[in-house]
C-alpha cells in the first residue's frame, strides 16, 4: 500500500489528532471523517453502559484499532443491510451492500402483477448464511400484500456454529422482539438457521447428508435459493482482497475450503457452484440466485448452468441490477443477459412457475 | 388599469412600511382629515369572504361537516377584522356628522374631536389588519423546513463565518425547543464548513425560519490578519421547506407522487450513484461508504449525503433534499412571474436569494437586517441564537408581510 502524504497526514491531524489514524485505513480524509464521527457516537453509547471509562480513552482505543484494520463494522457491532441493521462479530464475514442489492432486486421481481400467483405456501433456502443477512432481509422486504403467499419460511444453513449463534441472535432482534408489520395477522415469516455442510466431495463429511435429509423432509420443494458461498480463490485472495477483509474477516467464508488435490486455482474458487446446481435439483427450485467474485466468475457460472439446460433463462445481475441504464440487456454468452452496472454480482437462473412470478 | 387606485395603493403600501414605529406621528400631521381607506378591490373581496362565512357557519349549524368547519375557521379571521373595520368606520362616521352639525353644542364638540383622532387611529389599524388578514396563507408555513449553508465570498473567513452560522441556528433551535438533525456536514481542511444542511424537524419551522434565507455578510478582522484590517465575506443561506417522508401529522402531509405537487419529481429523471470507489466489491473489500448522489438530469441539480452508515437511510435524506430543493425553484419561478408583474406596477424590487440581507459588524458589535432595517447588539447573543436574534427576525418577518401585501395590492389591481 502507497505511503500516505505527509502533508495529508498533518492537515487530517490538525483537525483532530484522531483522524490520522483513520487515515490509515480509510485512505482519504472524507471517509476518515465520516468513521471518527460514527466512532464518536458509538463510544458515546458505550461510555453510557460501561461506566468508569472516559469517552476519551474509549474512543482513542476504537481508533487505534480501527488503525490496525480491524474493521468498522466489528467494532461498532453492526452493518446495514438495506433497510435492516445486521448485528456483525469478528468470525462471521460482515454482509455486503451488493449482496443487499441482489436480494433487493429479487424482491422487486415479485412486485409485479403476476407474482399474485405465487405459491401459498412459500420456501426459501439461504445458503452458507453467515449472519443471516440474506434470509431476514428476504423476510423483511417480501410483499405479502402483493402476492397471496400466506406463509414464507427461510432457512439459512450455514457451517459455522459461531456464524449460526450471530444468526439466531440477528433474528431474535429483527424478527422476535418486532413481531413482523405485515398487512394480516394471518400471513406469516419463519425465519431458521441450521447448521449444515454443502460439500459433499469428502466421504467423511456426514453433514451434507444429514442436510440433504433435512431438506427432503421439510421440503421436499424449495422454491427459491438464494446463495452468498466462499467464492474468492486463493491467489485472489492473497492479491485481490484489502489487508483488512484479509486479517480480519474468516477464511472459511471468503476461500472454499476443500479437499480436493489438483484443482486449478480457478476451479477451487468456483468450487460450490456445481454443488448449488445439484442442490437446485434435488429439492426442485425454481429459482436459484448465486453471487460471484466478478464478471469473469460470473460468465464461466452462467455458462454451466445453461449447459443443464435444466433452466429456462440464465442471467448475470450487477452491483446494481436495479439501473436502468443503456447497458440494460446486454448479451454476454448467448442467451445470457447482463442487468444493471457494475461489475458482474451474480448468477440468476429460473424455470416452471417462476416464469409467471417474475412476469417472464 | 391603473387609475385612482393606484394613489390610494401607494398610500396603503406607505402606511404598511411605516409600521407601528412610525404610526403616530404619521398619524398626528396627518391629522385626521385624510380617512385611511382601504384598497377599495380589497375590501370588495373581505365582503365576499365575510359573506361567505356567514352562509358557511350557518350551514354548520344544520349540518357538521369537517371541511365546512375547516373552512370557517380559515375565513373567520377576515371575517372578524372586516367587523372591527366596520365598527371603526362606524363609530368614525357619527363622530364626523356631530362635528359638521352646527348645532352640536361647543363642549361635545370639543370631546368629538378627541374621540375622532381616536377613532381614527382604530381605523386605521383595522385597515392594516384587515389587509393583513386577506393575504393568503403560505402553505408550506406549517412544514418543517432545511436550512443550507455555504460560504460566499472571503475564502477562508467565509467558511469560519458558514460555521458561525451553522452555530447559530443549532442554538436558536434548540432553546425554541425545535428538533433539528444534521443531513450533511462537509468540514474544509482548513477550519470552518463548504456545506450543512439542517434539518429543522418541528412543524411550522419553515414560517419561522423563512426569514433567514439570503446572503448574510460578516465585517471581522480575520485571525490571520496581521495588520488588523478588517475583512469582508459573506455565506449564503438558504431555507426550504420540507416534508419527511414519514410525516406523522396527517394535515402536513404531502403527496410527492401527485404530478401537480411542486414535491414531485419523476423518478426516471433522477440518477442514483452510490460513491463506491472503483476496483474489486464483494467478499473483497469491507468498506465503510455508504454515500449517495442523486443527479436530478433536466436540472442539473446534485445531492450527496453521507452523514448516516445506512445507504438507506442517506439516499431517503437525498430525495427528501432534492424535493425540497426543487419545489423551490418551482416557486421562485412563479413569484418571479409575481415580481415582474409588481416592478412594472410599483417599481419596488424584492430581495431574492441573491442579495445581501444582513450584516454582522464584529467590531461594532452590531447587527444590521437590511430588509426590516433593524439593529442589534451584541454578535455573542446572537450567534447563540437569542433574544436579539429573534428581535430581528420577528422584524423581518412583519416586513415579509408587508411585501406579500404589496403583492396581494398589484394582484388585485391587475385582476
Ligand atoms: C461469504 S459468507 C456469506 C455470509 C452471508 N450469507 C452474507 O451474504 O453476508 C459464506 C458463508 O458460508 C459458510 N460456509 C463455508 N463453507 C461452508 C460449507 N461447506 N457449508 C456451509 N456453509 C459454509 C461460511 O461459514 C460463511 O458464513
Amino acid at each position: 500500500m502507497p505511503r500516505l502524504p505527509r502533508s495529508l497526514v498533518a492537515k487530517a491531524w490538525r483537525q483532530d489528532p484522531l483522524l490520522p489514524l483513520l487515515l490509515r485505513p480509510c485512505r482519504d480524509l472524507g471517509s476518515a471523517r465520516c468513521e471518527l464521527r460514527w466512532l464518536k457516537e458509538h463510544a458515546a453509547k458505550v461510555i453510557k453502559t460501561a461506566s468508569n471509562k472516559t469517552h476519551k480513552s474509549v474512543l482513542h482505543q476504537l481508533c487505534k484499532q480501527r488503525a490496525r484494520g480491524k474493521p468498522l463494522q466489528y467494532l461498532i457491532g453492526s452493518e446495514y443491510f438495506g433497510p435492516i441493521e445486521i448485528a456483525c462479530r469478528p468470525g462471521v464475514l460482515i454482509p455486503r451492500p451488493e449482496t443487499a442489492a441482489s436480494v433487493t432486486y429479487l424482491i422487486e421481481q415479485f412486485c409485479h402483477k403476476k407474482s399474485a400467483d405465487l405459491t401459498e405456501n412459500l420456501k426459501v433456502l439461504d445458503l452458507c448464511s453467515g449472519t443471516g443477512c440474506i434470509s431476514l432481509l428476504f423476510a423483511h422486504l417480501f410483499p405479502f400484500d402483493q402476492t397471496k403467499v400466506s406463509d414464507l419460511q427461510v432457512v439459512g444453513v450455514d457451517i459455522s456454529k459461531t456464524a449460526l449463534s450471530l444468526a439466531n441472535l440477528n433474528r431474535q432482534k429483527l424478527m422476535d422482539l418486532e413481531p413482523t408489520t405485515t398487512s394480516t395477522s394471518a400471513r406469516r415469516a419463519e425465519v431458521e438457521f441450521i447448521l449444515g455442510d454443502l460439500r459433499s466431495d469428502d466421504s467423511s463429511r456426514t453433514g451434507y447428508s444429514d442436510l440433504m435429509e433435512f431438506l427432503r423432509l421439510e421440503g421436499p420443494v424449495w422454491d427459491i435459493i438464494i446463495s452468498n458461498p466462499p467464492y474468492i480463490s486463493p491467489k485472489a485472495f492473497n492479491t485481490d482482497t484489502t489487508r483488512s477483509v484479509r486479517n480480519f474477516e474468516p477464511r472459511l467464508a471468503l476461500v472454499p475450503q476443500i479437499s480436493q488435490q489438483g484443482l486449478s486455482d480457478e476451479e477451487h474458487g468456483d468450487v460450490f457452484y456445481p454443488q448449488l446446481l445439484e442442490i437446485a435439483e434435488h429439492v426442485s427450485s425454481k429459482i436459484l440466485l448465486m453471487e460471484v467474485a466478478d464478471m469473469a466468475q460470473a460468465e464461466r457460472i452462467a455458462k454451466v448452468a445453461k449447459s443443464w439446460s435444466k433452466w429456462d433463462g440464465v442471467e448475470i445481475w450487477c452491483d446494481e441490477p436495479a439501473f436502468d441504464g443503456h447497458q440494460k440487456c446486454s448479451e454476454v454468452v448467448e442467451g445470457v443477459q447482463v442487468r444493471g452496472r457494475g461489475d458482474g454480482r451474480s448468477v440468476f437462473c429460473w424455470r416452471g412457475d417462476a416464469k409467471i412470478w417474475l412476469g417472464k | 388599469m391603473f387609475k385612482s387606485p393606484w394613489v390610494c395603493s401607494r398610500c396603503l403600501i406607505r402606511t404598511c412600511r411605516s409600521g407601528s414605529r412610525r404610526t403616530t406621528r404619521f398619524h398626528s400631521s396627518q391629522s385626521s382629515t385624510s380617512s385611511k381607506a382601504i384598497y377599495p378591490a380589497l375590501l370588495t373581496r373581505a365582503r365576499k369572504i365575510a359573506a361567505e362565512y356567514k352562509t358557511v357557519s350557518e350551514q354548520l349549524l344544520d349540518d357538521y361537516d369537517v371541511n365546512s368547519a375547516k373552512k370557517t375557521g380559515e375565513l373567520a379571521p377576515v371575517a372578524n377584522a372586516l367587523k372591527r373595520w366596520e365598527d371603526a368606520n362606524e363609530s368614525r362616521r357619527e363622530l364626523r356628522a356631530l362635528l359638521d352639525d352646527p348645532t352640536t353644542d361647543s363642549e361635545l364638540r370639543v370631546l368629538a374631536a378627541e374621540d375622532l383622532d381616536t377613532s381614527t387611529q382604530q381605523l386605521n389599524e383595522a385597515s392594516q389588519s384587515l389587509t393583513k388578514s386577506l393575504v393568503p396563507k403560505n402553505p408550506s408555513d406549517d412544514l418543517p423546513c432545511l436550512i443550507e449553508i455555504r460560504p460566499g465570498a472571503g475564502g477562508g473567513e467565509a467558511t469560519l463565518f458558514a460555521e458561525d452560522l451553522l452555530g447559530m441556528y443549532r442554538a436558536y433551535c434548540s432553546e425554541r425547543g425545535l428538533r433539528t438533525k444534521i443531513l450533511n456536514l462537509e468540514s474544509v481542511d482548513s477550519g470552518g464548513i463548504s456545506e450543512a444542511i439542517l434539518e429543522v424537524e418541528s412543524p411550522g419551522a419553515y414560517g419561522t425560519l423563512r426569514c433567514e434565507a439570503g446572503v448574510h455578510r460578516v465585517q471581522r478582522v480575520p485571525a490571520t490578519e496581521t495588520k488588523g484590517r478588517t475583512h469582508t465575506s459573506s455565506a449564503a443561506v438558504m431555507v426550504l421547506p420540507s416534508f419527511p417522508s414519514s410525516q406523522p401529522d396527517e394535515s402536513l402531509r404531502i403527496d410527492v407522487n401527485d404530478p401537480n405537487s411542486d414535491f414531485f419529481i419523476d423518478p426516471k429523471e433522477v440518477r442514483l450513484d452510490v460513491m463506491r470507489a472503483s476496483g474489486a466489491g464483494g467478499q473483497h473489500v469491507n468498506k465503510t461508504e455508504s454515500a449517495v448522489r442523486l443527479t436530478h438530469i433536466p436540472t442539473s441539480t446534485v445531492v450527496a449525503i453521507q452523514e448516516s452508515r445506512s445507504q438507506i437511510a442517506n439516499r431517503e435524506k437525498a430525495w427528501q433534499v432534492l424535493r425540497s430543493r426543487l419545489a423551490q425553484v418551482r416557486k421562485e419561478a412563479r413569484e418571479e412571474e409575481m415580481l415582474k408583474l409588481r416592478r412594472s406596477v410599483v417599481g419596488v424590487a424584492r430581495i431574492g436569494r441573491g442579495d445581501k440581507i444582513r450584516t454582522y459588524n464584529w467590531g461594532q458589535q452590531r447587527i444590521t437586517d437590511h430588509r426590516s432595517g433593524m439593529t442589534v447588539h451584541g454578535i455573542e447573543g446572537i450567534l447563540a441564537g437569542g433574544a436579539n436574534l429573534e428581535k430581528l427576525m420577528v422584524s423581518v418577518r412583519e416586513w415579509m408581510v408587508e411585501r406579500e401585501v404589496e403583492d396581494m395590492i398589484v394582484a388585485a389591481e391587475s385582476a
